[in-house]
Protein backbone atom coordinates (compact mmCIF):
# COMPACT_ATOMS: atom_id res chain seq x y z
CA UNK A 1 0.00 0.00 0.00
CA UNK A 2 1.15 3.50 -0.83
CA UNK A 3 2.22 5.61 2.13
CA UNK A 4 0.45 8.91 2.75
CA UNK A 5 2.91 10.34 5.21
CA UNK A 6 1.89 13.98 5.27
CA UNK A 7 -1.84 13.45 5.01
CA UNK A 8 -1.79 10.71 7.62
CA UNK A 9 -0.06 12.91 10.14
CA UNK A 10 -2.39 15.82 9.38
CA UNK A 11 -5.33 13.65 10.43
CA UNK A 12 -3.66 12.20 13.48
CA UNK A 13 -1.78 15.22 14.78
CA UNK A 14 -4.59 17.20 16.48
CA UNK A 15 -5.22 14.31 18.87
CA UNK A 16 -1.55 13.40 19.18
CA UNK A 17 -0.66 17.00 20.07
CA UNK A 18 -3.51 17.27 22.59
CA UNK A 19 -2.55 14.03 24.34
CA UNK A 20 1.18 14.70 24.29
CA UNK A 21 0.74 18.17 25.79
CA UNK A 22 -1.50 16.90 28.56
CA UNK A 23 0.81 13.98 29.36
CA UNK A 24 4.36 15.07 28.55
CA UNK A 25 4.32 18.57 30.05
CA UNK A 26 3.00 17.31 33.40
CA UNK A 27 5.47 14.42 33.36
CA UNK A 28 8.29 16.92 32.83
CA UNK A 29 7.00 19.04 35.71
CA UNK A 30 6.76 15.96 37.90
CA UNK A 31 10.31 14.92 37.05
CA UNK A 32 11.64 18.38 37.86
CA UNK A 33 9.74 18.37 41.17
CA UNK A 34 11.07 14.95 42.08
CA UNK A 35 14.60 16.39 42.12
CA UNK A 36 13.68 19.06 44.63
CA UNK A 37 12.37 19.02 48.13
CA UNK A 38 9.04 20.83 47.76
CA UNK A 39 6.40 20.33 50.40
CA UNK A 40 3.39 22.59 50.07
CA UNK A 41 2.14 23.47 46.59
CA UNK A 42 3.38 26.85 45.45
CA UNK A 43 6.50 26.97 47.61
CA UNK A 44 10.03 26.25 46.38
CA UNK A 45 12.32 23.67 47.89
CA UNK A 46 16.02 22.98 47.65
CA UNK A 47 17.66 20.78 45.03
CA UNK A 48 18.23 17.26 46.34
CA UNK A 49 19.09 15.30 43.18
CA UNK A 50 17.92 11.70 43.25
CA UNK A 51 17.56 11.65 47.04
CA UNK A 52 13.78 11.30 46.85
CA UNK A 53 14.14 8.19 44.72
CA UNK A 54 16.71 6.55 46.97
CA UNK A 55 14.72 7.26 50.12
CA UNK A 56 11.55 5.89 48.55
CA UNK A 57 12.82 2.36 48.05
CA UNK A 58 13.53 1.96 51.75
CA UNK A 59 10.05 3.10 52.75
CA UNK A 60 7.77 0.31 53.93
CA UNK A 61 4.73 2.34 52.82
CA UNK A 62 5.95 2.30 49.24
CA UNK A 63 6.63 -1.44 49.29
CA UNK A 64 3.27 -2.11 50.95
CA UNK A 65 1.41 -0.03 48.35
CA UNK A 66 3.25 -1.68 45.45
CA UNK A 67 2.32 -5.13 46.73
CA UNK A 68 -1.28 -4.03 47.27
CA UNK A 69 -1.37 -2.75 43.70
CA UNK A 70 -0.02 -6.04 42.43
CA UNK A 71 -2.66 -8.01 44.36
CA UNK A 72 -5.30 -5.53 43.24
CA UNK A 73 -4.48 -5.98 39.54
CA UNK A 74 -4.27 -9.77 39.81
CA UNK A 75 -7.44 -10.06 41.91
CA UNK A 76 -9.38 -7.87 39.52
CA UNK A 77 -8.06 -9.73 36.49
CA UNK A 78 -9.22 -13.06 37.88
CA UNK A 79 -12.65 -11.83 39.02
CA UNK A 80 -13.34 -9.79 35.93
CA UNK A 81 -12.28 -12.55 33.54
CA UNK A 82 -14.62 -14.93 35.32
CA UNK A 83 -17.60 -12.53 35.44
CA UNK A 84 -17.06 -11.15 31.96
CA UNK A 85 -16.82 -14.56 30.33
CA UNK A 86 -19.86 -15.81 32.21
CA UNK A 87 -21.89 -12.81 31.06
CA UNK A 88 -20.61 -12.92 27.48
CA UNK A 89 -21.17 -16.65 27.02
CA UNK A 90 -24.62 -16.42 28.61
CA UNK A 91 -25.76 -13.53 26.44
CA UNK A 92 -24.38 -15.36 23.42
CA UNK A 93 -27.15 -17.96 23.91
CA UNK A 94 -30.81 -17.47 23.09
CA UNK A 95 -33.22 -17.15 26.02
CA UNK A 96 -36.29 -15.03 26.76
CA UNK A 97 -35.25 -11.52 27.76
CA UNK A 98 -31.81 -11.85 26.19
CA UNK A 99 -32.10 -8.56 24.29
CA UNK A 100 -33.04 -6.58 27.39
CA UNK A 101 -30.24 -8.16 29.37
CA UNK A 102 -27.70 -7.47 26.61
CA UNK A 103 -28.74 -3.82 26.42
CA UNK A 104 -28.92 -3.12 30.14
CA UNK A 105 -26.17 -5.28 31.61
CA UNK A 106 -23.86 -2.32 31.12
CA UNK A 107 -25.82 -0.25 33.65
CA UNK A 108 -23.14 -0.69 36.31
CA UNK A 109 -20.58 0.83 33.94
CA UNK A 110 -22.54 3.89 32.79
CA UNK A 111 -23.46 5.23 36.23
CA UNK A 112 -20.99 7.45 38.10
CA UNK A 113 -18.49 5.61 40.30
CA UNK A 114 -19.81 7.56 43.25
CA UNK A 115 -23.19 5.90 42.69
CA UNK A 116 -21.48 2.49 42.64
CA UNK A 117 -20.01 3.42 46.01
CA UNK A 118 -23.40 4.47 47.37
CA UNK A 119 -25.04 1.23 46.16
CA UNK A 120 -22.49 -1.04 47.81
CA UNK A 121 -22.07 0.99 50.96
CA UNK A 122 -25.79 0.58 51.52
CA UNK A 123 -26.00 -3.07 50.46
CA UNK A 124 -22.96 -4.09 52.50
CA UNK A 125 -23.65 -1.91 55.53
CA UNK A 126 -22.98 -3.82 58.72
CA UNK A 127 -25.94 -2.41 60.61
CA UNK A 128 -28.72 -2.49 58.02
CA UNK A 129 -27.28 -3.94 54.83
CA UNK A 130 -29.45 -6.25 52.77
CA UNK A 131 -26.54 -8.62 52.04
CA UNK A 132 -26.02 -9.19 55.74
CA UNK A 133 -29.69 -9.93 56.33
CA UNK A 134 -29.84 -12.29 53.34
CA UNK A 135 -26.74 -14.16 54.54
CA UNK A 136 -28.20 -14.41 58.03
CA UNK A 137 -31.56 -15.65 56.68
CA UNK A 138 -29.73 -18.30 54.67
CA UNK A 139 -27.88 -19.29 57.87
CA UNK A 140 -24.52 -18.61 56.21
CA UNK A 141 -23.74 -16.02 58.88
CA UNK A 142 -24.74 -16.01 62.54
CA UNK A 143 -24.56 -12.27 62.98
CA UNK A 144 -23.99 -9.21 60.81
CA UNK A 145 -20.41 -8.80 59.66
CA UNK A 146 -18.53 -5.64 58.68
CA UNK A 147 -17.40 -6.16 55.11
CA UNK A 148 -14.80 -3.41 55.36
CA UNK A 149 -13.70 -3.98 58.93
CA UNK A 150 -10.76 -6.36 58.54
CA UNK A 151 -7.89 -5.90 56.05
CA UNK A 152 -8.66 -9.05 54.04
CA UNK A 153 -12.42 -8.61 53.97
CA UNK A 154 -12.06 -4.98 52.89
CA UNK A 155 -9.64 -5.85 50.10
CA UNK A 156 -11.79 -8.67 48.73
CA UNK A 157 -14.98 -6.61 48.98
CA UNK A 158 -13.35 -3.80 47.01
CA UNK A 159 -12.07 -6.17 44.32
CA UNK A 160 -15.59 -7.56 43.94
CA UNK A 161 -17.19 -4.12 43.81
CA UNK A 162 -14.73 -2.92 41.19
CA UNK A 163 -15.27 -6.10 39.17
CA UNK A 164 -19.01 -5.56 39.40
CA UNK A 165 -18.51 -2.18 37.77
CA UNK A 166 -16.19 -3.27 34.96
CA UNK A 167 -17.16 -6.84 34.02
CA UNK A 168 -20.28 -6.02 31.98
CA UNK A 169 -18.33 -3.61 29.79
CA UNK A 170 -15.58 -6.19 29.25
CA UNK A 171 -18.26 -8.79 28.56
CA UNK A 172 -19.61 -6.73 25.66
CA UNK A 173 -16.15 -6.44 24.17
CA UNK A 174 -15.64 -10.20 24.50
CA UNK A 175 -19.05 -10.62 22.89
CA UNK A 176 -17.86 -8.63 19.89
CA UNK A 177 -15.03 -11.11 19.53
CA UNK A 178 -17.45 -14.03 19.88
CA UNK A 179 -19.65 -12.60 17.15
CA UNK A 180 -16.71 -12.45 14.80
CA UNK A 181 -16.06 -16.20 15.14
CA UNK A 182 -17.29 -18.21 12.20
CA UNK A 183 -20.38 -20.22 13.24
CA UNK A 184 -19.39 -23.05 10.89
CA UNK A 185 -16.42 -23.92 13.08
CA UNK A 186 -18.80 -24.86 15.89
CA UNK A 187 -20.97 -26.94 13.59
CA UNK A 188 -17.95 -28.73 12.14
CA UNK A 189 -16.58 -29.50 15.61
CA UNK A 190 -19.98 -30.82 16.68
CA UNK A 191 -19.93 -33.27 13.78
CA UNK A 192 -16.55 -34.39 15.05
CA UNK A 193 -18.08 -34.98 18.47
CA UNK A 194 -16.70 -32.04 20.47
CA UNK A 195 -18.69 -31.00 23.56
CA UNK A 196 -19.20 -27.39 24.60
CA UNK A 197 -16.29 -27.35 27.02
CA UNK A 198 -13.91 -28.55 24.30
CA UNK A 199 -15.43 -26.00 21.94
CA UNK A 200 -14.68 -23.26 24.43
CA UNK A 201 -11.02 -24.15 24.81
CA UNK A 202 -10.26 -25.08 21.19
CA UNK A 203 -12.42 -22.67 19.19
CA UNK A 204 -13.73 -19.80 21.33
CA UNK A 205 -10.66 -18.99 23.35
CA UNK A 206 -8.01 -19.09 20.57
CA UNK A 207 -10.21 -16.98 18.30
CA UNK A 208 -10.49 -14.25 20.90
CA UNK A 209 -6.76 -13.58 20.93
CA UNK A 210 -6.79 -10.06 19.52
CA UNK A 211 -9.67 -9.02 21.79
CA UNK A 212 -7.98 -10.51 24.81
CA UNK A 213 -4.74 -8.73 23.92
CA UNK A 214 -6.39 -5.32 24.08
CA UNK A 215 -8.36 -6.26 27.19
CA UNK A 216 -5.28 -7.63 28.89
CA UNK A 217 -3.32 -4.45 28.27
CA UNK A 218 -5.98 -1.80 28.74
CA UNK A 219 -7.74 -3.74 31.49
CA UNK A 220 -4.59 -4.08 33.56
CA UNK A 221 -3.74 -0.40 33.23
CA UNK A 222 -7.31 0.63 33.97
CA UNK A 223 -7.62 -1.44 37.09
CA UNK A 224 -4.22 -0.30 38.26
CA UNK A 225 -5.47 3.28 38.03
CA UNK A 226 -8.65 2.76 40.06
CA UNK A 227 -8.79 5.38 42.75
CA UNK A 228 -12.28 6.64 43.52
CA UNK A 229 -13.93 3.35 44.51
CA UNK A 230 -11.20 2.56 47.04
CA UNK A 231 -10.83 6.10 48.34
CA UNK A 232 -14.54 6.71 48.83
CA UNK A 233 -15.14 3.42 50.62
CA UNK A 234 -12.12 2.66 52.79
CA UNK A 235 -9.76 5.65 52.36
CA UNK A 236 -7.00 3.01 52.04
CA UNK A 237 -7.67 1.36 55.39
CA UNK A 238 -8.02 -0.60 57.59
CA UNK A 239 -4.33 -0.28 58.51
CA UNK A 240 -3.31 0.57 54.92
CA UNK A 241 -4.54 -2.79 53.62
CA UNK A 242 -6.26 -1.17 50.65
CA UNK A 243 -3.71 1.58 49.98
CA UNK A 244 -2.63 0.97 46.40
CA UNK A 245 -0.06 3.16 44.64
CA UNK A 246 -2.68 5.63 43.31
CA UNK A 247 -3.98 6.13 46.84
CA UNK A 248 -0.49 6.55 48.22
CA UNK A 249 0.27 9.24 45.63
CA UNK A 250 -2.96 11.05 46.43
CA UNK A 251 -2.39 10.87 50.16
CA UNK A 252 1.21 12.01 49.91
CA UNK A 253 0.25 15.01 47.81
CA UNK A 254 -3.09 16.15 49.13
CA UNK A 255 -3.31 15.07 52.73
CA UNK A 256 0.36 15.04 53.76
CA UNK A 257 1.39 17.86 51.38
CA UNK A 258 4.69 16.32 50.32
CA UNK A 259 4.54 17.35 46.70
CA UNK A 260 8.04 16.27 45.72
CA UNK A 261 7.57 12.84 47.23
CA UNK A 262 4.28 12.44 45.39
CA UNK A 263 5.93 13.51 42.14
CA UNK A 264 8.69 10.94 42.68
CA UNK A 265 6.07 8.26 43.24
CA UNK A 266 4.27 9.33 40.06
CA UNK A 267 7.44 9.11 37.99
CA UNK A 268 8.36 5.67 39.31
CA UNK A 269 4.82 4.40 38.80
CA UNK A 270 4.63 5.65 35.22
CA UNK A 271 7.98 4.07 34.54
CA UNK A 272 6.79 0.71 35.89
CA UNK A 273 3.58 0.85 33.85
CA UNK A 274 5.49 1.82 30.72
CA UNK A 275 7.80 -1.14 31.11
CA UNK A 276 4.86 -3.44 31.70
CA UNK A 277 3.15 -2.12 28.54
CA UNK A 278 6.22 -2.51 26.36
CA UNK A 279 6.81 -6.08 27.52
CA UNK A 280 3.13 -6.90 27.10
CA UNK A 281 2.95 -5.47 23.57
CA UNK A 282 6.24 -7.05 22.48
CA UNK A 283 5.31 -10.49 23.74
CA UNK A 284 1.55 -10.64 23.24
CA UNK A 285 0.67 -8.43 20.28
CA UNK A 286 -1.24 -10.52 17.74
CA UNK A 287 0.34 -10.74 14.28
CA UNK A 288 -1.40 -8.47 11.78
CA UNK A 289 -2.79 -10.38 8.85
CA UNK A 290 -3.77 -7.47 6.60
CA UNK B 1 -26.93 -35.38 22.86
CA UNK B 2 -29.95 -34.96 25.11
CA UNK B 3 -27.75 -35.12 28.16
CA UNK B 4 -25.46 -32.37 26.91
CA UNK B 5 -28.44 -30.13 26.14
CA UNK B 6 -29.74 -30.66 29.66
CA UNK B 7 -26.44 -29.63 31.19
CA UNK B 8 -26.37 -26.57 28.95
CA UNK B 9 -29.90 -25.66 30.00
CA UNK B 10 -29.05 -25.93 33.69
CA UNK B 11 -25.88 -23.88 33.26
CA UNK B 12 -27.75 -21.24 31.29
CA UNK B 13 -30.58 -20.97 33.83
CA UNK B 14 -28.20 -20.68 36.75
CA UNK B 15 -26.06 -18.05 35.09
CA UNK B 16 -29.06 -15.99 33.91
CA UNK B 17 -30.44 -15.98 37.45
CA UNK B 18 -27.09 -15.14 38.98
CA UNK B 19 -26.54 -12.30 36.53
CA UNK B 20 -29.96 -10.86 37.36
CA UNK B 21 -29.28 -11.18 41.08
CA UNK B 22 -25.76 -9.71 40.98
CA UNK B 23 -26.01 -7.10 38.25
CA UNK B 24 -29.66 -5.97 38.32
CA UNK B 25 -30.96 -6.49 41.84
CA UNK B 26 -28.73 -3.72 43.35
CA UNK B 27 -30.44 -1.18 41.09
CA UNK B 28 -33.88 -2.35 42.15
CA UNK B 29 -32.68 -2.05 45.72
CA UNK B 30 -31.39 1.53 45.67
CA UNK B 31 -34.27 2.81 43.55
CA UNK B 32 -36.90 1.35 45.89
CA UNK B 33 -34.88 2.39 48.95
CA UNK B 34 -34.79 5.99 47.76
CA UNK B 35 -38.59 6.05 48.24
CA UNK B 36 -38.53 4.43 51.69
CA UNK B 37 -38.93 6.27 54.93
CA UNK B 38 -35.64 7.07 56.72
CA UNK B 39 -36.50 4.53 59.43
CA UNK B 40 -37.01 1.72 56.94
CA UNK B 41 -33.75 2.43 55.09
CA UNK B 42 -31.69 1.88 58.22
CA UNK B 43 -33.92 -0.83 59.73
CA UNK B 44 -32.05 -3.99 60.69
CA UNK B 45 -34.73 -6.32 59.36
CA UNK B 46 -35.06 -5.83 55.64
CA UNK B 47 -37.80 -7.00 53.33
CA UNK B 48 -37.54 -7.11 49.54
CA UNK B 49 -40.93 -5.41 49.08
CA UNK B 50 -40.84 -1.83 50.44
CA UNK B 51 -43.17 -1.12 53.36
CA UNK B 52 -43.24 2.65 53.15
CA UNK B 53 -43.41 5.23 50.37
CA UNK B 54 -42.27 8.82 50.57
CA UNK B 55 -41.07 11.57 48.26
CA UNK B 56 -39.41 13.55 51.05
CA UNK B 57 -35.86 12.70 49.96
CA UNK B 58 -36.46 13.85 46.40
CA UNK B 59 -38.17 16.93 47.68
CA UNK B 60 -35.19 17.76 49.80
CA UNK B 61 -32.56 17.18 47.11
CA UNK B 62 -34.44 19.01 44.34
CA UNK B 63 -35.65 22.00 46.30
CA UNK B 64 -33.21 22.54 49.13
CA UNK B 65 -29.81 21.54 47.81
CA UNK B 66 -27.38 22.61 45.09
CA UNK B 67 -28.44 19.72 42.87
CA UNK B 68 -29.33 21.84 39.83
CA UNK B 69 -26.05 23.76 39.95
CA UNK B 70 -24.10 20.49 39.98
CA UNK B 71 -26.31 19.09 37.22
CA UNK B 72 -25.70 22.14 35.02
CA UNK B 73 -21.93 21.89 35.55
CA UNK B 74 -21.88 18.18 34.79
CA UNK B 75 -23.91 18.68 31.62
CA UNK B 76 -21.70 21.51 30.33
CA UNK B 77 -18.47 19.64 31.03
CA UNK B 78 -19.69 16.31 29.65
CA UNK B 79 -21.18 17.70 26.43
CA UNK B 80 -18.16 19.85 25.63
CA UNK B 81 -15.77 16.98 26.37
CA UNK B 82 -17.83 14.66 24.22
CA UNK B 83 -17.88 16.98 21.20
CA UNK B 84 -14.16 17.72 21.32
CA UNK B 85 -13.33 14.03 21.86
CA UNK B 86 -15.44 12.97 18.90
CA UNK B 87 -13.92 15.49 16.51
CA UNK B 88 -10.36 14.64 17.52
CA UNK B 89 -10.85 10.89 17.49
CA UNK B 90 -12.80 10.83 14.21
CA UNK B 91 -9.93 12.53 12.52
CA UNK B 92 -7.29 10.35 14.17
CA UNK B 93 -9.20 7.13 13.61
CA UNK B 94 -9.67 7.92 9.93
CA UNK B 95 -5.98 8.71 9.55
CA UNK B 96 -4.96 5.50 11.27
CA UNK B 97 -7.47 3.42 9.37
CA UNK B 98 -7.18 4.72 5.84
CA UNK B 99 -3.82 6.39 5.50
CA UNK B 100 -0.88 4.13 6.13
CA UNK B 101 1.84 6.54 7.19
CA UNK B 102 5.24 6.32 8.75
CA UNK B 103 4.73 5.70 12.46
CA UNK B 104 1.08 4.64 12.37
CA UNK B 105 1.64 1.47 14.43
CA UNK B 106 3.58 3.52 16.96
CA UNK B 107 0.73 6.04 17.28
CA UNK B 108 -1.79 3.23 17.60
CA UNK B 109 0.01 1.43 20.41
CA UNK B 110 0.92 4.70 22.13
CA UNK B 111 -2.77 5.52 22.24
CA UNK B 112 -3.46 2.23 24.00
CA UNK B 113 -0.61 2.82 26.42
CA UNK B 114 -1.95 6.32 27.08
CA UNK B 115 -4.28 4.54 29.44
CA UNK B 116 -1.23 4.02 31.61
CA UNK B 117 -0.68 7.69 32.27
CA UNK B 118 -4.02 9.14 33.19
CA UNK B 119 -5.29 8.63 36.67
CA UNK B 120 -3.55 9.64 39.79
CA UNK B 121 -0.08 9.63 38.26
CA UNK B 122 -0.90 12.81 36.37
CA UNK B 123 -2.91 14.37 39.15
CA UNK B 124 -0.15 16.24 40.98
CA UNK B 125 1.69 17.57 37.91
CA UNK B 126 -1.53 18.52 36.11
CA UNK B 127 -2.69 20.36 39.20
CA UNK B 128 0.56 22.31 39.27
CA UNK B 129 0.50 22.97 35.53
CA UNK B 130 -3.08 24.23 35.61
CA UNK B 131 -2.28 26.39 38.61
CA UNK B 132 0.63 27.90 36.69
CA UNK B 133 -1.43 28.73 33.60
CA UNK B 134 -4.33 29.82 35.77
CA UNK B 135 -7.09 27.50 34.64
CA UNK B 136 -7.84 25.78 37.94
CA UNK B 137 -11.50 26.20 38.81
CA UNK B 138 -12.76 26.29 35.25
CA UNK B 139 -14.80 23.99 33.04
CA UNK B 140 -11.89 24.00 30.64
CA UNK B 141 -9.60 22.28 33.14
CA UNK B 142 -11.97 19.33 33.38
CA UNK B 143 -12.59 19.21 29.62
CA UNK B 144 -8.86 18.97 28.89
CA UNK B 145 -8.55 16.00 31.19
CA UNK B 146 -11.74 14.23 30.11
CA UNK B 147 -10.72 14.35 26.46
CA UNK B 148 -7.48 12.68 27.43
CA UNK B 149 -9.38 9.86 29.15
CA UNK B 150 -11.97 9.32 26.44
CA UNK B 151 -10.08 9.53 23.17
CA UNK B 152 -7.73 6.50 23.21
CA UNK B 153 -10.57 4.01 23.43
CA UNK B 154 -12.79 6.14 21.17
CA UNK B 155 -10.17 5.97 18.40
CA UNK B 156 -9.90 2.23 18.81
CA UNK B 157 -13.68 1.78 18.54
CA UNK B 158 -14.09 4.18 15.61
CA UNK B 159 -11.34 2.46 13.68
CA UNK B 160 -13.23 -0.81 14.00
CA UNK B 161 -16.39 0.85 12.68
CA UNK B 162 -14.53 2.31 9.71
CA UNK B 163 -13.33 -1.18 8.82
CA UNK B 164 -16.95 -2.20 8.25
CA UNK B 165 -17.39 0.35 5.45
CA UNK B 166 -16.67 -1.38 2.14
CA UNK B 167 -13.65 0.10 0.43
CA UNK B 168 -15.41 0.06 -2.96
CA UNK B 169 -17.86 2.80 -1.98
CA UNK B 170 -15.06 5.21 -1.19
CA UNK B 171 -13.05 4.19 -4.25
CA UNK B 172 -16.06 4.81 -6.48
CA UNK B 173 -16.47 8.30 -5.06
CA UNK B 174 -12.81 9.13 -5.72
CA UNK B 175 -13.17 7.95 -9.32
CA UNK B 176 -16.12 10.31 -9.68
CA UNK B 177 -13.76 13.09 -8.66
CA UNK B 178 -14.83 13.61 -5.04
CA UNK B 179 -12.27 15.17 -2.71
CA UNK B 180 -11.13 13.61 0.56
CA UNK B 181 -13.27 16.10 2.47
CA UNK B 182 -16.42 15.22 0.50
CA UNK B 183 -15.80 11.49 0.90
CA UNK B 184 -15.42 11.83 4.65
CA UNK B 185 -18.39 14.13 5.24
CA UNK B 186 -20.80 12.53 2.75
CA UNK B 187 -19.83 8.86 2.87
CA UNK B 188 -17.66 7.83 5.81
CA UNK B 189 -19.37 9.78 8.59
CA UNK B 190 -22.97 8.92 7.57
CA UNK B 191 -22.12 5.24 7.12
CA UNK B 192 -20.35 5.11 10.47
CA UNK B 193 -23.16 7.03 12.21
CA UNK B 194 -24.24 4.20 14.55
CA UNK B 195 -20.61 3.75 15.49
CA UNK B 196 -20.16 7.45 16.07
CA UNK B 197 -23.30 7.47 18.23
CA UNK B 198 -21.96 4.69 20.43
CA UNK B 199 -18.53 6.29 20.73
CA UNK B 200 -20.23 9.56 21.68
CA UNK B 201 -22.07 7.83 24.50
CA UNK B 202 -18.81 6.32 25.67
CA UNK B 203 -17.13 9.76 25.74
CA UNK B 204 -20.11 11.27 27.54
CA UNK B 205 -20.10 8.52 30.17
CA UNK B 206 -16.36 8.91 30.80
CA UNK B 207 -16.82 12.60 31.55
CA UNK B 208 -20.09 12.16 33.42
CA UNK B 209 -18.59 9.69 35.88
CA UNK B 210 -15.19 11.34 36.38
CA UNK B 211 -14.59 12.10 40.04
CA UNK B 212 -10.89 12.34 40.91
CA UNK B 213 -9.82 15.31 38.81
CA UNK B 214 -13.11 17.10 39.32
CA UNK B 215 -12.57 16.89 43.07
CA UNK B 216 -9.05 18.34 42.94
CA UNK B 217 -9.12 20.81 40.06
CA UNK B 218 -12.38 22.48 41.15
CA UNK B 219 -12.74 24.07 44.54
CA UNK B 220 -15.50 26.60 43.97
CA UNK B 221 -18.92 25.33 45.05
CA UNK B 222 -20.62 26.84 42.01
CA UNK B 223 -18.46 24.81 39.59
CA UNK B 224 -18.63 21.38 41.24
CA UNK B 225 -19.91 18.42 39.24
CA UNK B 226 -22.52 15.89 40.38
CA UNK B 227 -20.11 13.10 41.42
CA UNK B 228 -18.14 15.53 43.60
CA UNK B 229 -21.31 16.93 45.14
CA UNK B 230 -22.55 13.43 45.87
CA UNK B 231 -19.21 12.27 47.26
CA UNK B 232 -19.24 15.06 49.82
CA UNK B 233 -22.38 13.47 51.31
CA UNK B 234 -20.81 9.99 51.28
CA UNK B 235 -17.93 11.27 53.38
CA UNK B 236 -20.09 12.62 56.17
CA UNK B 237 -19.96 10.86 59.51
CA UNK B 238 -23.72 10.59 59.88
CA UNK B 239 -24.92 9.65 56.40
CA UNK B 240 -28.40 10.86 55.47
CA UNK B 241 -29.18 7.75 53.44
CA UNK B 242 -32.44 8.93 51.92
CA UNK B 243 -30.84 12.14 50.70
CA UNK B 244 -27.83 10.24 49.36
CA UNK B 245 -29.87 7.56 47.60
CA UNK B 246 -32.19 9.99 45.87
CA UNK B 247 -29.10 11.94 44.80
CA UNK B 248 -27.53 8.76 43.42
CA UNK B 249 -30.66 7.92 41.45
CA UNK B 250 -30.92 11.45 40.06
CA UNK B 251 -27.22 11.54 39.13
CA UNK B 252 -27.65 8.33 37.15
CA UNK B 253 -30.84 9.46 35.45
CA UNK B 254 -29.31 11.55 32.63
CA UNK B 255 -27.01 8.76 31.41
CA UNK B 256 -29.85 6.27 31.70
CA UNK B 257 -32.17 8.52 29.66
CA UNK B 258 -29.46 8.98 27.04
CA UNK B 259 -28.97 5.25 27.03
CA UNK B 260 -32.70 4.55 26.49
CA UNK B 261 -32.58 6.51 23.24
CA UNK B 262 -29.21 5.61 21.79
CA UNK B 263 -28.12 2.77 24.04
CA UNK B 264 -28.94 0.05 21.55
CA UNK B 265 -26.44 1.59 19.13
CA UNK B 266 -23.87 1.53 21.89
CA UNK B 267 -24.37 -2.12 22.71
CA UNK B 268 -24.80 -3.36 19.14
CA UNK B 269 -21.95 -1.13 18.03
CA UNK B 270 -19.75 -2.55 20.72
CA UNK B 271 -20.73 -6.15 20.12
CA UNK B 272 -21.09 -6.26 16.36
CA UNK B 273 -18.58 -3.79 15.05
CA UNK B 274 -15.77 -3.52 17.48
CA UNK B 275 -13.56 -6.37 16.35
CA UNK B 276 -13.18 -7.35 12.76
Amino acid sequence: MKKNNIEGWVFVSPLVIWISLVILVPIYIAFELSLFNVKIIGTTGKYVGFDNYIKLFGKSKFINASLNSLYWVIGNAICQTFFAFTIALTINYKFPGKKIMANWIILSFIIPTVVVVVIWKLMLSSSSGVINSILIDLKILDEATGFFSSPNKAFISLVLINSWRWSPFLALIILSGLNAINREMYDASKVDGANFIQQFFFITFPNLKSVLFVLGLVGTLLSFNIFDIIWLITKGGPSNATTTLPLLIYETAFTKFRISQAATLSIITSFLLLIFSIIFIKSMAPKEDD
Amino acid sequence: MIKENNIKFIFLTISVLLIILIFFFPFFWIITSSFKSPEEIIATSTTIIPRSFTLEHYNKILFSSDFFIYLKNSLIVSFSSMIISIILSLSAAYGLHKLKFYGNKFVEYSLLVTYAFPGVILLVPIYLLFAKINILNSYFALIIVNVLFATPFAVWMLKAFFKLIPNEIEEAAYIDGASRYVVISRIVVPLAAPGIASVSIFCFIISWTEYLFASILISGDNLKTLPVGLASIVGQYQIDWGFLLSGAVLASLPVILLFIFIGKYFVSGLTEGAIK
